[in-house]
């Protein structure tokens, strides 16, 4: 417990971390995403990314679809309404903590 | 990188992710605008000088054509950009324009059929619609909502402006003057092209 006797929010730990962050962070604004639209917008190496959306999947936080566009394969991610709630949590878990930091 | 970031590192991180993806996202979306808006103005324009010259207002048919070619314009426009996902604002904007689309064409689908039946019924006058003025406001509306949805003042007052200058010369012209569809000129450039030039600029910057 802090000083000021506040309670901090539990941080998911599936979503604090980086990359995983970015991509729900990308997700939560759009319709859909493909894998290497991800990858740029992010940064990330092709195998740390597919881990980290793994992961996001395993937890239903993400679905993941993967198909062909033309003869080309493509893996289409989206954000689910689970994820959806675990963002929203997260983010007012971190405001807690940095109303808490403020007070 | 994992797991040992601050509360405040996580908001900044999440904020410049979302804003540096809406900006990828946001890129060309000024450009459909400017079709469409190329496409309403010139037709405005061929059909304003062949009403006039044939005094036949059958020429407004040629807005169907318009139409086809908008759509097969905006497919090859979309293949042709890079990549991006659709974002919930595109998504939002996409079927403002697509219910307007389908107001104006089943509007102007039922007044044709209409006319039609009073025709095959051999009943007398013309049916009392203004249809110019109701296409207009229906096309000023869209484009305000649009400059609202983006957040785009500049676009909204554009379209609120057109409109009211549109309407203003409508209701200037006498009754059936082929002159009515060049207020389609006006709404073209000042609700479609304008607007598509600032957005394109806004987002390329």
């Amino acid at each position: 417990m802090p000083e000021n006797g506040k309670m901090f929010k539990p941080l998911d730990p599936l979503l604090h971390s980086e990359l995983r962050l970015a991509v729900m962070s990308i997700l939560i604004d759009a319709e859909s995403a493909d894998f290497v639209y991800l990858k740029a917008e992010t940064g990330a190496t092709s195998g740390n990314l597919s881990v980290q959306l793994d992961k996001l999947q395993q937890a239903g936080y993400i679905e993941v679809t993967k198909g062909f566009k033309g003869k080309m394969p493509q893996t289409v991610c989206r954000i689910t309404d689970k994820g959806k709630d675990a963002f929203a949590a997260y983010v007012e878990a971190l405001r807690s903590y940095i109303s808490t930091d403020k007070g | 990188m994992e797991n040992n970031f601050s509360a405040e590192n996580s908001l900044r991180l999440i904020s410049e992710t979302i804003e540096r993806s809406r900006r990828t996202m946001a890129k060309n979306s000024g450009k459909p605008m400017i079709l469409w808006g190329t496409l309403v103005a010139v037709t405005s324009v061929i059909i304003y000088f062949l009403w006039s010259k044939t005094g036949s207002p059958m020429w407004n048919l040629l807005w169907f054509a318009m139409s086809a070619i908008g759509a097969v314009c905006s497919y090859k426009m979309g293949r042709n950009h890079e990549k991006v996902p659709a974002s919930e604002i595109n998504r939002i904007l996409g079927k403002v324009w697509m219910w307007f689309g389908i107001f104006a064409t089943g509007f102007y689908a039922v007044l044709w059929i209409v006319a039609c039946i009073r025709y095959a019924a051999h009943m007398d006058g013309v049916v009392g619609v203004d249809m110019t003025m109701i296409i207009l406001m229906m096309m000023g509306l869209c484009g305000a909502i649009s400059g609202s949805v983006m957040n785009q003042k500049a676009v909204s007052a554009s379209s609120v402006t057109a409109t009211a200058l549109a309407v203003i010369y409508l209701l200037l012209l006498p009754d059936g003057s082929p002159a009515q569809i060049l207020t389609f000129l006006i709404l073209g450039v000042f609700a479609l092209i304008i607007p598509g030039v600032i957005l394109q600029h806004k987002t390329r910057a």
